[in-house]
C-alpha cells in the first residue's frame, strides 16, 4: 500500500503529470498576462500543452560534436529534480508528498539543477550561441542563488525550522511575513525571475544576441523536456514564496488566489522592464540586492537571537 | 625557453540568419568573454540587380521599380526618382502636387522612425515598448492610406505631379490621426528619456563622436545625433520644403540614447510640417504633361530619406529608357560605424548598435566592380551577369 502512494505521489499527483499540467497552465496564464499588459492578445488556453505535445513528436535533433549520452540526459536532469523538488513542497494547499527535517535545502537545491542542466546542456554543443548563453547562465546563477536562499531563510529563522511544513505552518499562524520581511518577499520575487530567466533577467537566453542562448541546439523531445522543468519550478518558486510569505498552507482555493496574485506581479516587472546586460545583472544583484537580503538577515538573526536569550 | 601566448578566437556570427537581423547580412565579431575585440561585416545577400533592371524599363515603369527599392521608404526613393527626372525633363510639378509629396514624405517619416523605435526596443529587450510603438504606427499606415490607398508602396508619385488629390475631408481625418499621434510621440520621449531600464541600455552605449561622425561620412538621424547638422531637406531644400521647411533637431553626445531622442524630437517637428502645409495647402493641379522621351543630359537629385540622404544619379541618352541610374542608399555610409563602434562594447550591446543606424540591408545592396584589370570588363550586360551568376553558385555548390 505504501508503494503504491509513493508511485501516485510521484507520477500523478502532487508530481508527475498533474504538476506538468500546472506549469503548462502557469505558464499560459503568464503568457496571457504579459501579452495583455503589452497590448496583444495572447496565446490560447491550450497552445503551451500544444507546443509541447509537437515538440514530443519532433525528430531530436543531435548536433555533431555533441556528447549524445550527456545531450539526452540533461533534460531528463532537469525535469526529474524539478519534479523530486514538488514532493517536499505542499502543493495546492494541501501537505507535502514527503517531508524531514532540512528539506528546504533539498528543495532550493533541487531547483537549481534546472539552471546548471541548462548550463551544461550549452557547453555540451559547440555552436557559439550555446556557449555563450550557457557562460551567462551561470553566472547568473551566482548573482541570484545566494540572495534567494537568504530570502527563504527569512522565514526559516523566525520559524525556527528547516522544514518547509513547519515554516509554513508558523506563517499561517503568525502576521503574514510579507508585512514583517517586505525586503525578503521582493528578493524572493525578484529571485525567481533570475531562477527562470524571465525578463529582465534574460540574458542567457536574449534571442536578438544569441539567438536561444544554451538551448539553441535543442528542438525536440528534449527542448520540450526544458520547458516542462520550467513550468514545474514556476509553480514551486511561486508555492514557496506564497507558503512563506502569504501565510502558509490555507486551502486549495486561497493557494490559486495567491500564486495568481504573484504571478501577475511577476508579468507586470517582465512587461516593464528592459533586459539587463549580464554585467549589469551582476551590479544589481551583488550591489544592490544581496546587500539588502544581507541586512535584513542580519536584522532577523539579531532579532532571533535576543528573542531566544529573553 | 620560449612559450608563445597563442589565444583561440571565440568568433560570434550574427548572419546571414540570425534573430537579430530582419534582413540577410553578416557580421563576425571577435568576443573575449563578452566584449567585442574586433568586427567585420559583409554585405551583398540580399542584391536584386534593380539598377540593371531599370535600363530594361520605360522611364514610367521605373517609377514602380524604385518604389519597390524599399518597402519602408518607398514614398522617397519614387519621389527623389520622379524629382530627377524631371530635373532632366525641365518640368516642373505644380505646387500643390510638391506640397502633397511633402505631406506623405513626412508621414512615412514618422511611420518609419516608429518602426524603428519598435526594432530598437525590441533589440534592448523592451518588448513593451516594441508592441506600443508599431500598435501606434498603425495610425499612420492608415492615414497614408487615406491619402494614397495604399500602406505599404503607397505609389504617391507619378512624374510630373502626383496620383491622388488630398481632399479637406481626408485632410480633417489626417489631422485627427496626427492629434493622436503626437500625444503618443511625447508620451514615448517621455520614456526613452526616463525610464532607468531603458535608459541603461541606452545612455553612453556607441557613442559615436562628431570627429568620428564626419571622417565616416555618417548621414542622416545617425549624424545629427552626433551634433553634424546635415539635412538635405534643411541644406538642399527639394519638392515644398522651400515653402514648408522643417527645422533641423540636432543632438550633441552621440549615444544611443540621443540617436532615440532625435529621431522622436523629428516625429515631432514631421506633424507639425504636415499641419502646416494641410492648414496652408496651394490650390491649383495636381500634375504636368511628362515627355515621352527625356531629354539627352544627367542629373543627380538629393533627398532626405528616413535614415539620412539618400541621392539617385539618372543619365539619359534621350531615349524612352534611362541609360544609368544609381542609387546611393543611406545605410551604406552609416554601416561603416557599426564595425567601428563594435569593437570594445558589451555583446550585449552589439544588436542595439547595429538597430541604432537604422540599417536597411536590401536597399543597399548594389555591385561594385572595382578590379578592372583582371576580368577586362568596364560593361557587364545581362548575359554576363547571368553567367557570372551561373558559374558562382556552381563553384559554391562544387557541382
Amino acid at each position: 500500500m505504501n508503494n503504491i502512494n509513493g508511485l501516485i505521489a510521484l507520477l500523478l499527483f502532487p508530481s508527475g503529470l498533474f504538476i506538468m499540467a500546472g506549469g503548462l497552465a502557469y505558464q499560459w496564464i503568464d503568457r496571457k498576462l504579459v501579452a495583455q499588459l503589452q497590448n496583444r492578445i495572447g496565446p490560447r488556453w491550450f497552445q503551451p500543452f500544444a507546443d509541447v505535445v509537437k515538440l514530443l513528436v519532433k525528430e531530436e535533433v543531435i548536433p555533431e560534436g555533441a556528447n549524445p549520452w550527456l545531450f539526452q540526459a540533461m533534460p531528463i536532469l532537469a525535469l526529474a529534480s524539478a519534479l523530486t523538488a514538488v514532493l517536499y513542497v505542499p502543493m495546492f494547499g494541501l501537505r507535502a508528498a514527503y517531508s524531514f527535517p532540512g528539506d528546504l535545502i533539498v528543495t532550493v537545491y533541487l531547483m537549481s539543477v534546472l539552471t546548471i542542466s541548462i548550463a551544461l546542456a550549452g557547453t555540451n554543443t559547440l555552436t557559439r550561441f550555446s556557449l555563450v548563453g550557457a557562460t551567462r547562465a551561470l553566472t547568473q546563477l551566482f548573482c541570484y542563488e545566494a540572495p534567494f536562499l537568504l530570502a527563504l531563510l527569512g522565514p526559516a529563522i523566525a520559524a525556527g525550522s528547516w522544514q518547509i511544513g513547519e515554516i509554513a505552518a508558523y506563517a499561517g499562524k503568525n502576521w503574514w511575513m510579507i508585512i514583517t520581511q517586505p525586503v525578503g518577499f521582493f528578493i524572493a520575487m525578484v529571485g525567481l525571475m533570475g531562477k527562470l530567466e524571465l525578463p529582465p533577467f534574460d540574458a542567457p537566453e536574449a534571442e536578438t544576441e544569441i539567438v536561444a542562448g544554451a538551448l539553441t541546439e535543442y528542438s525536440g523531445r528534449g527542448y520540450a523536456l526544458f520547458r516542462l522543468a520550467q513550468g514545474v519550478e514556476l509553480i514551486v518558486g511561486l508555492t514557496l514564496i506564497s507558503l512563506f510569505y502569504l501565510g502558509g498552507i490555507s486551502n486549495p482555493l486561497f493557494f490559486i488566489v495567491k500564486t495568481l496574485c504573484l504571478l501577475f506581479i511577476l508579468a507586470a516587472l517582465q512587461a516593464l522592464l528592459t533586459r539587463l546586460r549580464i554585467d549589469q545583472t551582476v551590479g544589481l544583484w551583488w550591489r544592490f540586492i544581496a546587500v539588502l537580503g544581507l541586512l535584513q538577515f542580519l536584522a532577523i538573526a539579531i532579532f532571533a537571537t535576543w528573542r531566544w536569550i529573553g | 625557453m620560449h612559450t608563445s601566448e597563442h589565444r583561440e578566437q571565440f568568433i560570434v556570427p550574427i548572419g546571414p540568419q540570425h534573430p537579430a537581423l530582419k534582413e540577410p547580412g553578416h557580421f563576425e565579431f571577435t568576443v573575449d568573454g563578452e566584449t567585442v575585440t574586433a568586427a567585420s561585416a559583409r554585405l551583398g545577400y540580399a542584391h536584386r540587380g534593380i539598377e540593371k533592371a531599370c535600363e530594361q524599363r520605360t522611364w514610367v515603369q521605373n517609377l514602380y521599380l524604385f518604389e519597390r527599392v524599399c518597402g519602408i521608404c518607398s514614398h522617397i526613393h519614387a519621389t527623389c526618382y520622379a524629382a530627377a527626372v524631371e530635373k532632366l525633363a525641365g518640368v516642373e510639378a505644380p505646387p500643390r502636387a510638391q506640397a502633397i509629396r511633402e505631406v506623405v514624405a513626412e508621414l512615412e517619416r514618422i511611420h518609419s522612425h516608429l518602426l524603428w523605435l519598435g526594432v530598437a526596443a525590441h533589440e534592448a529587450g523592451f518588448d513593451t515598448l516594441f508592441m506600443y510603438t508599431w500598435r501606434d504606427r498603425e495610425t499612420v499606415m492608415d492615414l497614408l492610406e487615406v491619402i494614397t490607398g495604399n500602406r505599404v508602396n503607397y505609389s504617391a508619385n507619378i512624374l510630373g505631379g502626383v496620383k491622388n488629390d488630398i481632399t479637406p475631408e481626408q485632410s480633417a481625418e489626417v489631422l485627427k490621426g496626427l492629434d493622436f499621434l503626437e500625444k503618443r510621440i511625447q508620451h514615448y520621449l517621455h520614456v526613452v528619456q526616463n525610464d532607468e531600464f531603458f535608459l541603461q541600455r541606452t545612455r553612453g552605449i556607441g557613442v559615436t563622436t562628431k570627429e568620428m561622425a564626419e571622417r565616416l561620412g555618417i548621414v542622416g538621424p545617425t549624424a545629427r545625433a552626433s551634433g553634424v547638422a546635415r539635412d538635405v531637406r534643411v541644406d538642399s531644400p527639394y519638392i515644398a520644403y522651400p515653402q514648408f521647411p522643417v527645422n533641423m533637431m540636432v543632438e550633441e553626445s552621440g549615444d544611443l540614447e540621443a540617436r532615440t531622442v532625435i529621431r522622436i524630437k523629428e516625429l515631432t517637428e514631421s506633424c507639425r510640417v504636415i499641419r502646416q502645409i494641410l492648414e496652408n495647402m496651394p490650390e491649383g493641379e495636381i500634375e504636368t504633361k511628362m515627355p515621352r522621351r527625356i531629354k539627352e543630359g544627367e542629373v543627380l537629385m538629393r533627398v532626405e530619406a528616413p535614415r539620412g540622404e539618400l541621392w539617385y544619379f539618372v543619365k539619359s541618352n534621350g531615349g524612352e529608357k534611362p541609360e544609368r541610374v544609381h542609387v546611393r542608399t543611406p545605410t551604406i555610409p552609416n554601416m561603416a560605424s557599426v564595425v567601428a563602434l563594435a569593437v570594445g562594447h558589451q555583446l550585449a550591446d552589439i544588436p542595439m548598435i547595429l538597430a541604432g543606424i537604422d540599417p536597411c540591408f536590401s536597399c543597399q545592396d548594389r555591385a561594385v566592380i572595382v578590379n578592372y584589370a583582371k576580368g577586362g570588363h568596364d560593361h557587364w550586360t545581362w548575359e554576363d551577369l547571368r553567367r557570372y551568376g551561373i558559374e558562382y553558385y556552381r563553384k559554391q555548390r562544387r557541382v
